[in-house]
């Protein structure tokens, strides 16, 4: 994708090694980060992320469902990426298949717990990307039963749809984030009501009363409210930290450039306290056991870091909404 | 081109609206406003000296009207409209930065931020041993050993063909592949044509390329004509960690190169001198290197440019 | 939708038929007032801004009430090898959809019918002759559908071209308009567009009157047709200038 010259290769390499990049960053520094909230008001959640030249919007939306038989008791989360070609020429048609799969999956993997239910390939029209559709857990995340609404009968689907506008590297970190944001920030929030008119709330997934049929064969009837709203604690989704390894060292947030020069990338999800939520690793070459145990420690300290910074963008974008308001 | 975003906090967005709006008066000042254009907006013109329709204008209706955004310029009857974000439009002699596309025969393709690709001939181009003569079919058979796919290059724009296609060329020492540094790229437009595109820093040992087409190079100084034999693969591996750019030049390279990405996310026009007072400022002013691209210094580089303009201004008007 | 349709419904289905049922006579009334509070004549306000994306040429956001759309717009490059010559440009225009752009979240789909639409509607806006033997490429993204949605994407496509410094003849601009018995309302939302009886869209180049396409659906009598088309091209008219106020300030700054 990013074609480089064997001298400017050379260049980023060195950068690296001296923890000197070539926008001046340290090895372990991030981009600036922005965040924008309720950017798709007819979502339950929305963010936009931009990390440097990257930018990103997750919109999460929420479906009545019906649980799987194997979960009754639980909730559904899907999450898809689709990168557009607006961001570059490259992306048109199939051309963003591949990289929208490995992000969905990447991030299916640092921000959904354990798969405790079966996966299935859904086969999707026009092969965007691939989906898969995962009765999955937030173990580290949100509680999957607190998306029960009737066991066996009625469930909340989150559908978490990324959407890649600007790519300039890193694009797993800031759509995690971006997933963070959307959840935790339910500020602005749409809910098609009753009248199918927009009305906005401050709170999450609207309340719902169920009244059951005499027969269990029955549709249960389904009151959404237009009013009450749920609210479930998603402060501990995690943040997802990408080391991309370039020569003997590994950075954070690696540009698009840096990125072509990476001989393997770990990205490991850390939850508020510390904990690794997931871990997947990119990049064809191998890495010493003592290393991975060495970026585990370093992820770990950098989330820290980057929760930080998000809590205190996410107080800012709540603070100018309520200006706004 | 890699935009900058910056998030101001209040004062300072107050702070940027006053220094733009300075800028914006001063520019109105100078001696001849620009005359800003839209597509479809009617050119003022003095019919009776008669004209030259040239870039970016239309006849229609009876009326001069332009094509495309940008601010109107007049040289003698010539008038035409120079666009801001356009790609860039090559002159005879400019000096450009490219990267190579594709090795053809006895040619390369270089991409230049042009709608195509340029045309680097093998026989406009120095050989290494610098000697003079023909081009055999052998050196046609190396033509990879002197430039290869994606390396930047520097050269010069020699014209155009009768097909259409932009020949380059590069018979001078100091063209040729660019190594150790970095590329970057601004809106052409930022750069003007001067007399000097090369500048050899000599205090920071820092070599900046201002290509005319928005390409910019900032590297570790290359002696000229000391020109090394490239070194076998292996050891040049080998080598590779005591070979990387110092530390120091590194800095100043990277302090450089933030300073351009700054500028060119003003929209100020690319000068050595802007670039290196930027620089200067940033060090005088003990800004780390990648807090250059934050707020503070962003609204900082703002008011040093009204300063600047303004005495510049005086200056003119003594 | 990946889920079966029988796991994933939504609450009073019957009910909402009723009710778009009420919708569609009330809509025909004389007497009837927006959801959003504009009379018939008035288009929503329009918030256009350049510089979307950062790796394009030129690239626009258009936001027209929850309308929301990008286009990016990349090139000139040079044209595919595989392509025949030919001596004027060439125009690539792709429409998608995300898959969060409507209510009931869908699939992310290529809108091919308004990809040639969006390309039947700048093509003679553009002075082609300018770029030989290469190609333009314009890809909209449609973030949010509020209805309106190919008017908005063929105006925010030609103010992301002429940010990319595409030569134009002038900027296009386009409004549609839908029929409700004897109602005209301009710049319907999607709710109106759903109980509509007949649709009409014109996309426009105020300066040289020239109109660049044309697509109208439904029953129209010639004198509705008139009237229809006075509204639009006046509407045009006002939104190209607001387009030219956006280019200017770019200029400006």
């Amino acid at each position: 994708m990013v074609g480089l010259s064997a001298g400017e290769k050379h260049f980023i390499c060195g950068g690296i090694a001296q923890d000197l990049r070539s926008d001046g960053r340290q090895r372990l520094q991030f981009r600036p980060i922005s965040v924008l909230i309720g950017v798709i008001p007819q979502a339950n959640g929305s963010a936009q992320v931009r990390l440097g030249a990257t930018d990103v919007i997750v919109s999460v939306k929420a479906e009545l469902g019906k649980p799987t038989l194997l979960q009754p008791d639980k909730g559904k989360v899907a999450i898809y990426v689709d990168c557009s070609p607006t961001a570059g020429p490259a992306f048109e048609g199939r051309g963003s298949e591949e990289l929208s799969t490995e992000l969905s999956v990447g991030l299916q993997r640092c921000l959904l717990g354990d798969k405790s239910g079966a996966v299935q390939p859904t086969p999707v029209p026009n092969g965007i990307f691939l989906a898969y559709e995962c009765a999955t857990e937030f173990r580290a995340g949100i509680d999957l039963s607190s998306l029960i609404v009737v066991e066996g009968k009625v469930c909340w689907d989150l559908y978490v749809d990324g959407l890649v506008i600007s790519s300039d590297g890193n694009l797993l970190d800031a759509l995690a984030a971006a997933v963070k944001v959307a959840h935790l920030l339910r500020m602005f929030i749409c809910c098609t009501d009753i009248d199918g008119l927009a009305a906005l709330s401050n709170t999450g997934i609207p309340k719902v009363s169920v009244s059951l049929g005499p027969s269990p064969e029955d549709q249960p009837e389904v009151d959404v409210s237009d009013e009450e709203f749920l609210q479930f604690d998603t402060s501990g989704i995690p943040v997802v930290v990408t080391l991309t390894k370039v020569g003997r060292h590994y950075i954070v947030d690696a540009t698009a450039e840096e990125e072509s020069q990476m001989s393997s990338a770990v990205s490991l999800s850390v939850n508020r306290n510390g904990h690794i939520c997931g871990l997947t690793k990119r990049g064809g070459a191998g890495l010493d056991p003592s290393v991975v145990l060495d970026m585990i420690s370093v992820a770990k300290h950098v989330a820290k870091n980057l929760t930080s910074v998000l809590d205190s963008e996410i107080a800012a974008a709540e603070a100018a909404e309520d200006d706004e308001s | 081109m890699r935009e900058l975003r910056v998030l101001l906090n209040q004062t300072q967005k107050v702070r940027l609206q006053a220094a733009l709006q300075h800028l914006r008066d001063l520019s109105f000042q100078a001696s001849s406003p620009a005359i800003p254009v839209t597509i479809a907006d009617t050119i003022p013109v003095n019919r009776e000296d008669g004209i030259l329709k040239g870039h970016g204008t239309l006849e229609f209706n009876g009326q001069v009207v332009a094509t495309q955004c940008g601010v109107v310029e007049q040289v003698n009857k010539l008038v035409y409209v120079r666009a801001l974000k356009a790609r860039y439009k090559p002159e005879v002699g400019d000096i450009i930065i490219g990267r190579v596309n594709e090795i053809a025969p006895k040619r390369w393709r270089i991409e230049i931020n042009f709608s195509q690709d340029a045309v680097l001939m093998l026989q406009s181009m120095n050989l290494p041993d610098g000697i003079q003569r023909r081009r055999t079919a052998v050196d046609e058979l190396n033509m990879r050993s002197i430039f290869e796919e994606n390396d930047v290059v520097c050269a010069e724009v020699r014209g155009f063909q009768h097909d259409g296609s932009l020949h380059l060329q590069a018979r001078s020492q100091k063209y040729g592949k660019l190594e150790r540094g970095q590329l970057l790229t601004v809106p052409a437009y930022l750069v003007k044509r001067r007399k000097q595109h090369f500048h050899h820093l000599e205090q920071y040992g820092v070599d900046l390329i201002l290509g005319c087409n928005g390409f910019i190079w900032v590297g570790e100084h290359v002696v000229l004509g000391e020109n090394e034999m490239p070194e076998d693969q292996e050891s040049r591996m080998e080598n590779q960690e005591q070979n990387f750019t110092p530390l120091k030049v590194r800095q100043q390279i990277c302090r450089i190169a933030n300073s351009v990405r700054l500028l060119s996310a003003h929209g100020f026009s690319l000068s050595l001198e802007i670039i290196l007072d930027t620089a200067e400022a940033s060090v005088s002013s003990n800004v780390e290197i990648n807090d250059m691209l934050g707020a503070e210094f962003y609204v900082q580089t703002a008011e040093r440019e009204v300063q600047r303009r303004a005495s510049l201004l005086k200056k003119s008007r003594r | 939708m990946a889920t079966a349709p029988t796991s994933t419904y939504s609450p009073s289905n019957s009910w909402e038929r009723a009710r778009q049922q009420q919708k569609k006579s009330l809509f025909r009334k004389e007497d009837w007032v927006r959801s959003d509070g504009r009379n018939f004549h008035q288009c929503r306000p329009a918030f256009l801004r350049t510089g979307a994306t950062n790796a394009a040429s030129g690239s626009a956001y258009a936001e027209f009430g929850s309308t929301k759309v990008i286009v990016s717009v990349f090139g000139p490059r040079e044209s595919k090898k595989a392509m025949m010559y030919s001596d004027t440009g060439r125009l690539n225009c792709h429409v998608s959809y995300t898959t969060f752009s409507a209510p009931i979240r869908g699939q992310g789909t290529d809108n091919k019918e308004y990809s040639s639409m969006l390309h039947k509607a700048l093509e003679s806006a553009i002075i082609l002759e300018t770029f030989p033997k290469t190609t333009v490429d314009i890809f909209a993204l449609v973030l949010e559908s509020g209805g309106g949605d190919l008017p908005v994407i063929i105006s925010c496509a030609s103010l992301a071209l002429a940010d990319a410094g595409i030569m134009m003849y002038d900027l296009v601009s386009a409004v549609s308009l839908s029929c409700f018995g004897t109602n005209l309302v301009i710049d319907p939302t999607t709710e109106e567009e759903a109980c509509r009886d007949g649709s009409f869209m014109i996309s426009y180049m105020p300066s040289r009157n020239e109109i660049t396409q044309f697509t109208l659906t439904g029953e129209w009598s010639t004198a509705k047709i008139n009237e229809a088309l006075e509204l639009c091209l006046d509407a045009c008219s006002k939104l190209a200038e607001i387009m030219r106020s956006c280019l200017k300030d770019n200029v400006l700054s």
